[in-house]
């Protein structure tokens, strides 16, 4: 086994060690498992992380696969985990990002060998701003997500008069996930612009055209607005609660069927190609 | 005659409140009140005196202890033992032990699972301590009993919900702001049990709270309670603009608070969550407040299925948290038993070391002089035997041979083998070396 193939291994075990501490831990409401899931996730994100040094696959600059697609995104997404954690010394987060994590690397893990090469024309910093803006902001998203679903179960059930049993009675209060719930609009939303606003500014310089009326292009645009419209509701009009949690909803629903609709199924130039196919 | 551990008690279940204010050590009894005077047999003594109970634990040696301690606790109260003897309980080594567990862990309590009982344990204990009242055996049952109701509240949910209507009201805020530092809460009305949340939030570290009464005096007093701020009733909503929790208790024969109102608060506050607990009846918020988005309100109803809910869940838990306490009770016990073993080990050891003495006296005398590294050598070799001879009786004596037999058999077997426990002679020597 190779160098490369041995350490997704391990990243995938980690993060599988991560997910199974992490639900044993909420379920039977054990602190001490959970700090060890955090810890266990933290471990994989740090693999990932020397497995990318490395050059496990050449996912920036050069081309990006399907394989390295869902590698960084579990990358992300723990990262965004380990912020919330940091920040609010809440482990929900990163306990939820753990098995999400572990199932993109392990549906990646078939196409870590599939490699799609670029054009020079179409590498560059553009290209890498582009991808490392939009995926943070998509592990913001997810975030907001995760935050936005809790909120909105923990809300019906305080509305409803319902108890919280078991393991529920450990998720955060209501104001703590809409604070996540804040703090990754306002994070998601400028990457997500800079991220766009790259991608623009590339396809410029390459093709000489800003909007090419690709279908990627097209939702992209659709999420940035309805990112925009949140931005603005919660920063300016004090937007709380339960419709910001329905609008991150919203926003990764259309994130999920802009990667796997368009990018799968639709005639697009950001389709994953088969392996050395030209562009 | 073996020393025995003792409980005798009065409780919520076996006396009305009358007999336990009777019997009850108040704080304003004399001191010396608090123990159980030696004599008797009493080695140690242990009272715990609440508003629900008074536990009574001796240690000690005799028949007539039990009897002593009711005399003594009845005398103290200036009442008779005849009459204390026809509400108490007697409970006696393992059951007294578990009797006290169950107690510290308050699974004995009025309300199932709650925290005062502890903190009067400990009290108790401490008092008890300073007055050298405790000794080896209560010291370390009464520490057991703080780490067993630990255990309890650590390892079972016997405590973790609200019972008290006050306190539920403050759990759910909890659950909608999480820390309570910087929010502010209302009063809207007076009523005691208003009070006692406003209290319970105070407690959890609310911010601000303001009180706006109908009778603006009595605002004013409150606010000085709860070092608040009174608030005339006409502004009620203006203010309602910046409070996060309102807890509303009027005499008002109809809703104060509507949906309407509150919309217009909202929009002022930015959305930012509101939480109404609603203790009036008839009620003061109307039912479609708790429609509104980023609005939650309870009723006294609600708030009581909340407080029955939880009831019922610790219930549930108190099966968990009573097997804990016998697992532990048979623990204490056995350190009892080994406690009760250490003496006849003692005295065993002591009658190898004797033996070892008067033969290897016996042995040099028939010697003649020997050099110093000879002798050290002889008393090496003996003392060795010695210990070896000893071990296996003593992890018999400390473990048992066969299973269920009690300790106090392997103590009078172990005495009656080996002349333990009087003053009787050595064997005599069947044969010997004619030197």
């Amino acid at each position: 086994m190779a160098l490369f193939d041995q350490l997704a291994f391990a990243v995938l075990i980690v993060y599988a060690s991560a997910s199974l501490c992490g639900f044993a831990g909420l379920v039977a409401r054990v602190s001490l498992l959970r700090r060890a899931a955090c810890f266990l996730a933290v471990g994989g994100f740090v693999l990932q992380t020397v497995a990318f040094m490395l050059g496990s696959h050449t996912a920036l600059p050069d081309g990006l696969s399907l394989g390295a697609y869902l590698q960084l995104l579990a990358w992300f997404l723990l990262l965004c985990g380990m912020l919330a954690w940091g920040k609010f010394k809440l482990d929900v987060p990163l306990l939820f990002a753990a098995p999400l994590a572990f199932l993109l690397a392990a549906i990646a893990c078939p196409f870590l060998h599939r490699q799609v090469v670029l054009p020079a024309s179409l590498s560059g910093y553009f290209y890498a701003l582009h991808i490392g803006a939009l995926f943070l902001s998509l592990a913001f998203i997810a975030l907001a997500l995760g935050a936005g679903l809790l909120f909105l179960y923990v809300q019906h059930k305080i509305k409803a008069k319902e108890r919280l049993v078991g393991f529920q009675k450990d998720f955060p209060a209501l104001s703590m996930l809409d604070k996540i719930n804040a703090l990754c609009v306002a994070a998601g939303f400028p990457l997500y612009t800079v991220g766009i606003g790259a991608g623009f500014v590339w396809s410029a310089s390459v093709w000489g055209r800003t909007l090419s009326g690709d279908p990627k292009e097209i939702i992209s645009l659709f999420i940035w607005l309805g990112f925009a419209v949140l931005f603005h509701q919660r920063l300016l009009c004090g937007w709380q609660g339960r419709k910001p949690a329905l609008f991150a909803v919203a926003l990764f629903t259309l994130c999920v069927f802009s990667i796997v609709v368009v990018n799968i199924f639709l005639p697009t130039h950001h389709a994953f190609l088969p392996p050395n196919s030209p562009r | 005659m073996k020393r025995h551990l003792h409980l005798v008690g009065l409780n919520h279940r076996s006396a009305a409140v009358d007999v336990r204010e009777r019997y009850a050590l108040t704080r304003h009894c004399d001191p010396e009140c608090w123990a159980i005077p030696r004599g008797e047999g009493v080695e140690e003594s242990f009272i715990l005196s609440t508003c629900n109970r008074v536990e009574v634990l001796v240690v000690g040696r005799g028949e007539k202890l039990v009897q002593h301690a009711l005399e003594s606790w009845a005398t103290a109260c200036g009442r008779q033992a005849a009459e204390l003897s026809g509400y108490i309980y007697k409970h006696q080594d393992e059951d007294a032990v578990r009797h006290l567990f169950t107690v510290a862990s308050s699974l004995d309590s009025l309300v199932l699972g709650e925290p005062q009982i502890l903190g009067q344990l400990k009290e108790a204990y401490r008092q008890a301590a300073e007055g050298g009242k405790t000794g080896p055996i209560l010291n370390r049952l009464l520490h057991k009993s703080f780490s067993v109701a630990k255990r309890v509240r650590t390892e079972t949910a016997v405590a973790s919900s609200a019972v008290s209507i006050s306190y539920a009201a403050v759990e759910l805020a909890k659950r909608i702001f999480g820390s309570m530092s910087g929010y502010t809460a209302m009063l809207v009305g007076a009523g005691e049990m208003a009070e006692l949340a406003a209290m319970h939030l105070l407690q959890a570290g609310i911010q601000r709270i303001f009180v706006a009464n109908r009778t603006y005096g009595r605002a004013v007093e409150l606010a000085r309670q709860f070092h608040g701020e009174a608030v005339a009733f006409e502004s009620l909503f203006e203010h309602l603009v910046e409070t996060d929790i309102v807890i509303a208790s009027t005499g008002a024969p109809e809703a104060v608070i509507r949906a309407g109102d509150i919309r217009d608060v909202l929009k002022k506050r930015k959305h930012r969550p509101m939480f109404f607990i609603d203790i009036a009846v008839p009620r003061d918020v109307a039912p479609d407040v708790n429609s509104l988005d980023n609005v939650y309100l309870y009723d006294i109803d609600d708030l009581k299925e909340v407080v029955e809910e939880n009831l019922a869940s610790r219930r549930d838990e108190a099966a968990k948290a009573r097997h804990i306490v016998s697992e532990e009770a048979g623990s204490f016990m056995h350190w009892l038993d080994q406690l009760r073993t250490q003496p006849t080990i003692v005295e065993f050891i002591q009658r190898g070391e004797r033996i070892v003495e008067e033969e290897l006296s016996r042995t040099l005398r028939r010697l003649g002089p020997v050099d110093g590294e000879t002798l050290d050598a002889l008393r090496a070799m003996a003392s060795a035997m010695a210990r070896k001879f000893n071990h296996d009786p003593i992890h018999f004596l400390k473990n048992g041979g066969m299973e269920g037999e009690a300790p106090l058999e392997r103590i009078h077997l172990m005495q009656r083998m080996f002349r333990l426990g009087d003053e009787l002679p050595l064997p005599p020597r069947r044969c010997g070396r004619k030197g």
